[in-house]
C-alpha cells in the first residue's frame, strides 16, 4: 500500500457489522427526526398569509451569504460577541463540511462511482484545518459561557418590562436553560472528538501512516502524547476509542435531530430570514388590499409566512431590548419580547396537525404568548430595533399591523381618538383651520409663492409642526427667508397640503393614512415643480418612500442636503462662524430611516461648530420620544422621558453649548426636556436652521436672481 | 326588535366667517361639517344595546337633510348602526325644529321602533327641543338628559337616570316605546376608522321624500314651523382704548371722553 492510500481517516474500523448497521439506523432515525421537525416549521410559516416578494432570488442569496459569511450584522455593537460567533460559526462549518465530505465520498461516491479523495496529501491538510477549527469552536463556545455566565449583560437579561415577576412568563427560565444547554453541548461534542482522536492515536500508534503523521492533528496528537505519559497504551486506547465514538457519534446525531426543534434552527431561520429582509420594512409600511376586509393583524396566522420566519429566526441577543427608548424609560414594550411572544404563541398554535379555531388564535390580550395594548402602544416606530436586528427581523411592521387591529377596534387612548378625529375633520393634528396653514409666511417680509397657482422650482412641503406650532412657525420662517437669500425659486401649497400622515400610518391608522397621502399625492400633481424640499423628517420619509405607492413619485430632499448644495454653489455663506461646541441629535426618520447621517453634520462643521457626538449617534441614535403617534399622547406622569433621558446624555458633554436638531418634533420634545431635566442655562437646543441663519447674519441684499 | 337614533350634521364655524347674505345664518362656505357631539353618545347606546342583546336588534339612524349628510351617516353606519333614512325635500330648509321633530315622527311611525334616541341638543342650534318634539307628535313618553340607561331590547319599560342640580340623580321608570333624549358622557363613544368608514359604504343610504312619508309642503319650511330665524349677527363689542401719556395728559383725555359721554346722554 502506497503511502497515499494508506494515509486516511480511520471510520469503523473494529466495528462489527451490526453496529454499523446500527450506526446507519441511528443516523437516519436523526435525519427523519430532522426531516420531520423541518416540516412542522415549514407547515408552521405556510399557514401565515401569503406574500410575495420583491426582486430576484439571487440577489436575495448574495445579500445573505455576504451578511452571513462577514458576520458584519453580528459584530454591530458587540465586536466580541460577533467575533466568538464568527469563532464557533466557522468552526461547526468546517467541521460540519469536513464530515459532510467523508459520508460523501463513503456512503456515495466510493461505492457508486469507486471516487476516492479522502487520503493522502488532502487528508493531512484537510485533517489539520479540521484540528483548528475545532479550536476555533471551543474558544468561541468558551467565550460564549463567560459571557452568558459573568458579564451579566442587561441585554441577556430575560426578564421582561411588559409582565411582572411571578407571571408564568415573567424571565422565561426554559430560554436560560436552552442557552446553556447548547453551548455545553457543542463544546462536549468538540472536546469529545479531540479526546476520541487522541484514543484512536494511542490505539493506532504501531502503525506508522497513522503516527507518523500524527502532527497533522496537532491538538488530538498532543493530547495522546499526554494520555501515553499518563500511561495509557494502545489497548486502553482502543476501548476509549470505542467507547467514545459513539458517545461523540450519538450526541453529533442528537444536535441534528434537535435543529428544527430547538434554538439550534436559528442556522437556517436566521439565514432565511436575512434572505427575505425587506431594507425599507419600517420606512414603507404594507398596504392593505382594496378588497381585503379585515385590517390589521388580529390572529397569528394574519402575519404573513415571513413574519412568522421572523419570529423563528430571533435568537435573543438582546441588542433591540437594549436599542429600544420604550424599554430604556422603563415603558412595558421590549421589541424582543413581543418577537418570542408571538413565536411561543405561533408555537403553541400552529405546530400542531390542524390549525385551532379562530377565537385561539387571537394575538391582543394579556396571556402568555399575547401582546398586550399598552406594549402596542408603548412604540415609537423609531426603527432601533429593526436597525439593530442582526437577523434582519422587522418588528416595526408587525407592531404597527397589531395596532392596525386595535384601532379599528377602538382600543386606544382617547387622546389619540381626539387627535385622529381632528386629522380627519382638518388635515391637520392641531384642529386649525385649513385656512392658516400657510399664516406663518405672513410675517416675512415677501410673499411665499403659492405652488397651486404658479410654477417653482423647489416645492416646500412644510408639514404641520412646521406649519402651526408657534415655536417651529419662527423656524419655517428663518429657512424661508434662508432661500429667499440664496434666490431659491420657491413656494408652498398652503392650505392645499394636509397633513403627510407619515404618523398617522404609524399609529396603525391606516384608512386616514389613505386619505392624507391621497389628497397631498393629488395636490402634489396638481402643482408644478422640479423637487420637493421639506424641514420635517416625517413627512420625508412617507413622501420619499411611501407616496410611491399611491402614485407619487418626486425628487425630494431634507433641507439639509439642499443647504448644503447652496453652500457648495455659494449661494449661500457664512459671514460669521460659529465656535459653539454642539452635539447633534440624528431625527429617526431622517438618520436610521434615510441614512441621512452627512448632511447635517457637514454643516454644523461648515458653520465653524465643533461637533462632540454622544455616544448614541447615526444609527444607534435615540428616539425623543415623539414618534410613531406618541407626540399626541403624553408619557405617563412620574416616568423618564425618552427626551429625558436624551438630554441626561448630552448634559454629560463637557462645556456644550449647543443641542442641534434638525426635526420640528424634535425642537418641541427636547426643549420641554431641556426644562424639565433643570439643564435650562446650562445649554440650549436649536435648530439647525437657526444656527445657519446666526452664522448668516446680515441679509445679503446682492441675492442672486433666480 | 329595533332602535331608532335621530342624528343631526351639524355646522361648525371655521376661523374666520361670514354672515349669509341674508342675514340669517352663516355663509355654507365657512362650516366645518360634522356629526353632531350628542349623537355620537345616542347611537353608541344603541349599539352597545345591540351587541349586549341576546336577540337581533336593528339599529336604524335618520337624519333630515340633503345629500352632504351621507357622509356622517356613513360614519353612523361604520360605529355599528344597520341602516340609514336621509329625508330630504328642498321644502325642509327653513324648517325649525318641530317641523323637524315632525319629519322624525313620521320616520318612527314608518319604522315603528321600540325606542327612539336623540341628543339633547345640536351643538350649532342648541334648541334641544327636536327629539321631544318628535314624542309629542308620536305621542310617547319622553325623558330628556339621559345620563343612564338600563333597558332590555324589546321590554315593556325602561330605567334611566338624569342628573339633577345639587348633585341629585333622579331614577325613572318609563312606558316603552319612548322618546330618550342622551346627555354626553353616558358611555364612551367608539372610533370608527376611516377603513371602516369606507366599508360602510356597502350598507344601505335609503333616502325617503315627504311623499314617502305621508308629508306635504304645508309640515315643513316656514309653514310648518312655529318660530323663524329673524337675523343671525355678531353683536357690537364694547369699546375700551389705552391712554398714553404721563399723568396729566391721561387725566386730561380723561376728562375730555366723560365730557363726550355725558354731552352724548344730554
Amino acid at each position: 500500500m502506497s503511502r497515499t492510500d494508506a494515509v486516511t481517516r480511520i471510520l469503523f474500523e473494529a466495528f462489527s457489522a451490526a453496529e454499523v448497521r446500527l450506526f446507519y439506523l441511528l443516523g437516519y432515525a436523526a435525519i427523519a427526526v430532522f426531516c420531520y421537525g423541518a416540516y412542522v416549521q415549514i407547515r408552521k410559516y405556510r399557514r401565515g398569509a401569503a406574500l410575495k416578494l420583491e426582486g430576484g432570488l439571487g440577489a436575495r442569496v448574495a445579500a445573505m451569504l455576504s451578511s452571513v459569511l462577514s458576520h458584519r450584522t453580528i459584530d454591530r455593537r458587540d465586536p466580541a460577541a460577533g467575533g466568538a460567533h464568527r469563532l464557533i460559526f466557522y468552526g461547526f462549518m468546517l467541521l460540519f463540511a469536513g464530515t459532510a465530505t467523508i459520508t460523501l465520498e463513503y456512503d456515495i461516491l466510493e461505492p457508486l462511482f469507486g471516487i476516492r479523495f479522502w487520503h493522502g496529501d488532502f487528508y493531512l491538510v484537510f485533517s489539520l484545518v479540521l484540528d483548528v477549527a475545532g479550536v476555533a469552536l471551543i474558544a468561541g463556545l468558551l467565550y460564549m459561557m463567560y459571557r452568558r455566565g459573568w458579564l451579566r449583560l442587561p441585554k441577556l437579561d430575560y426578564a421582561r418590562p411588559d409582565r411582572v415577576p411571578g407571571d408564568p412568563d415573567f424571565n422565561r427560565p426554559q430560554y436560560r436553560r436552552e442557552d446553556w444547554a447548547f453551548l455545553w453541548l457543542l463544546l462536549i461534542i468538540a472536546c469529545t472528538g479531540y479526546v476520541l482522536e487522541a484514543a484512536r492515536l494511542v490505539w493506532l500508534q504501531d502503525r506508522p501512516d497513522i503516527w507518523d503523521t500524527r502532527w497533522w492533528s496537532p491538538v488530538g496528537a498532543l493530547l495522546a502524547q499526554g494520555m501515553r505519559a499518563l500511561g495509557l497504551e494502545a489497548p486502553g486506547g482502543a476501548v476509549l476509542r470505542h467507547g467514545l465514538w459513539w458517545f461523540h457519534g450519538l450526541i453529533a446525531l442528537f444536535l441534528i435531530a434537535l435543529i428544527p426543534y430547538t434554538k439550534v434552527k436559528h442556522i437556517f431561520t436566521a439565514a432565511a430570514s436575512l434572505m427575505v429582509r425587506d431594507p425599507l420594512a419600517a420606512q414603507r409600511l404594507p398596504r392593505i388590499p382594496d378588497s381585503q376586509q379585515q385590517v390589521g393583524a388580529a390572529k397569528i396566522t394574519d402575519f404573513n409566512w415571513k413574519q412568522l420566519l421572523n419570529l423563528d429566526a430571533c435568537t435573543k441577543c438582546g441588542r433591540c431590548h437594549e436599542a429600544c427608548p420604550a424599554r430604556a424609560v422603563g415603558a412595558p414594550l421590549s421589541p424582543r419580547d413581543v418577537i418570542l411572544s408571538l413565536r411561543e404563541f405561533a408555537q403553541a398554535t400552529l405546530e400542531s396537525g390542524a390549525v385551532p379555531a379562530a377565537a385561539e388564535l387571537d394575538i391582543h390580550g394579556k396571556a402568555p404568548g399575547q401582546v398586550a395594548m399598552e406594549t402596542l402602544w408603548s412604540c415609537r416606530t423609531c426603527m432601533a430595533c429593526v436597525e439593530i436586528c442582526p437577523v434582519a427581523v422587522e418588528h416595526v411592521p408587525i407592531i404597527v399591523q397589531m395596532r392596525r387591529k386595535l384601532v379599528e377596534d377602538g382600543a386606544m387612548d382617547p387622546l389619540l381618538t381626539k387627535t385622529l378625529q381632528t386629522i380627519h375633520k382638518t388635515g391637520n393634528s392641531f384642529g386649525e383651520s385649513k385656512r392658516k396653514r400657510g399664516a406663518w409666511s405672513k410675517a416675512l417680509p415677501f410673499t411665499v409663492k403659492d405652488a397651486r397657482k404658479q410654477p417653482v422650482d423647489v416645492l416646500w412641503f412644510v408639514g404641520d409642526y412646521a406649519s402651526f406650532d408657534p415655536r417651529n412657525q419662527k423656524v419655517s420662517q428663518v429657512f424661508a427667508s434662508l432661500l429667499q437669500e440664496a434666490g431659491v425659486d420657491f413656494g408652498i401649497l398652503y392650505d392645499g397640503e394636509s397633513n403627510a400622515g407619515n404618523d398617522v400610518r404609524r399609529v396603525g391608522e391606516e384608512g386616514l393614512y389613505e386619505v392624507l397621502a391621497t389628497a397631498n399625492v393629488n395636490a402634489l400633481s396638481n402643482a408644478s415643480f422640479k423637487s420637493v424640499v421639506t424641514t420635517d423628517p416625517h413627512s420625508f420619509n412617507t413622501i420619499r418612500n411611501e407616496y410611491p405607492d399611491f402614485g407619487g413619485k418626486y425628487e425630494i430632499q431634507h433641507y439639509t442636503t439642499l443647504v448644503k448644495q447652496l453652500f457648495a454653489e455659494k449661494r449661500l455663506q457664512v459671514t460669521k462662524p460659529l465656535k459653539y461646541r454642539v452635539t447633534f441629535h440624528d431625527p429617526c426618520h431622517l438618520g436610521r430611516f434615510n441614512k441621512g447621517y452627512d448632511a447635517p453634520r457637514d454643516l454644523l462643521a461648515l458653520l465653524g461648530c465643533e461637533l462632540v457626538e454622544m455616544g448614541r449617534c447615526k444609527a444607534n441614535s435615540f428616539c425623543c420620544g415623539a414618534g410613531g403617534g406618541r407626540i399626541w399622547v403624553p408619557d405617563p406622569v412620574g416616568s423618564e422621558k425618552p427626551a429625558q433621558n436624551r438630554m441626561k446624555e448630552a448634559a454629560a458633554i463637557p462645556g456644550l453649548e449647543v443641542y442641534v436638531v434638525s426635526c420640528p418634533k424634535d425642537l418641541t420634545m427636547f426643549e420641554d426636556a431641556l426644562k424639565t431635566t433643570g439643564n435650562e442655562g446650562k445649554f440650549v437646543v436649536k435648530e439647525l436652521i437657526e444656527l445657519i441663519r446666526e452664522a448668516i447674519p446680515a441679509q445679503r441684499a446682492e441675492a442672486v436672481p433666480a | 326588535m329595533k332602535i331608532l337614533v335621530a342624528v343631526k350634521q351639524v355646522a361648525a364655524l371655521d376661523e374666520d366667517f361670514a354672515i349669509r347674505d341674508d342675514g340669517r345664518d352663516i355663509d355654507p362656505d365657512f362650516l366645518i361639517r360634522d356629526l353632531n357631539e350628542w349623537d355620537d353618545f345616542s347611537l353608541e347606546e344603541a349599539v352597545k344595546i345591540k351587541e349586549g342583546a341576546g336577540e337581533p336588534v336593528e339599529v336604524v339612524v335618520v337624519s333630515v337633510g340633503s345629500g352632504e349628510v351621507d357622509e356622517s351617516l356613513r360614519k353612523c353606519l361604520a360605529k355599528g348602526a344597520d341602516r340609514a333614512i336621509r329625508v330630504w325635500d328642498s321644502g325642509v330648509e327653513g324648517s325649525d325644529s318641530i317641523a323637524i321633530a315632525r319629519v322624525l315622527a313620521a320616520v318612527a311611525k314608518r319604522e315603528s321602533p321600540h325606542m327612539l334616541f336623540a341628543g339633547v341638543q345640536s351643538s350649532d342650534q342648541s334648541f334641544a327641543s327636536t327629539g321631544i318634539a318628535a314624542a309629542a307628535f308620536l305621542d310617547w313618553p319622553h325623558a330628556a338628559v339621559v345620563s343612564s340607561l338600563s333597558y332590555s331590547p324589546g321590554a315593556k319599560s325602561a330605567v334611566f337616570r338624569r342628573e339633577l342640580e345639587g348633585g341629585l340623580l333622579h331614577e325613572v321608570e318609563i312606558q316603552c316605546p319612548a322618546v330618550l333624549t342622551i346627555q354626553l358622557g353616558i358611555n364612551t363613544p367608539r372610533y370608527a376608522s376611516l377603513r371602516s368608514i369606507k366599508q360602510a359604504a356597502a350598507k344601505p343610504i335609503e333616502v325617503l321624500s315627504l311623499a314617502d312619508l305621508a308629508l306635504g309642503a304645508a309640515d315643513v319650511g316656514e309653514a310648518g314651523s312655529l318660530s323663524r330665524v329673524r337675523r343671525m349677527y355678531i353683536p357690537d363689542k364694547g369699546r375700551a382704548q389705552l391712554i398714553d401719556g404721563d399723568a396729566a395728559q391721561q387725566a386730561a383725555r380723561l376728562a375730555e371722553i366723560i365730557r363726550e359721554f355725558k354731552g352724548a346722554g344730554a
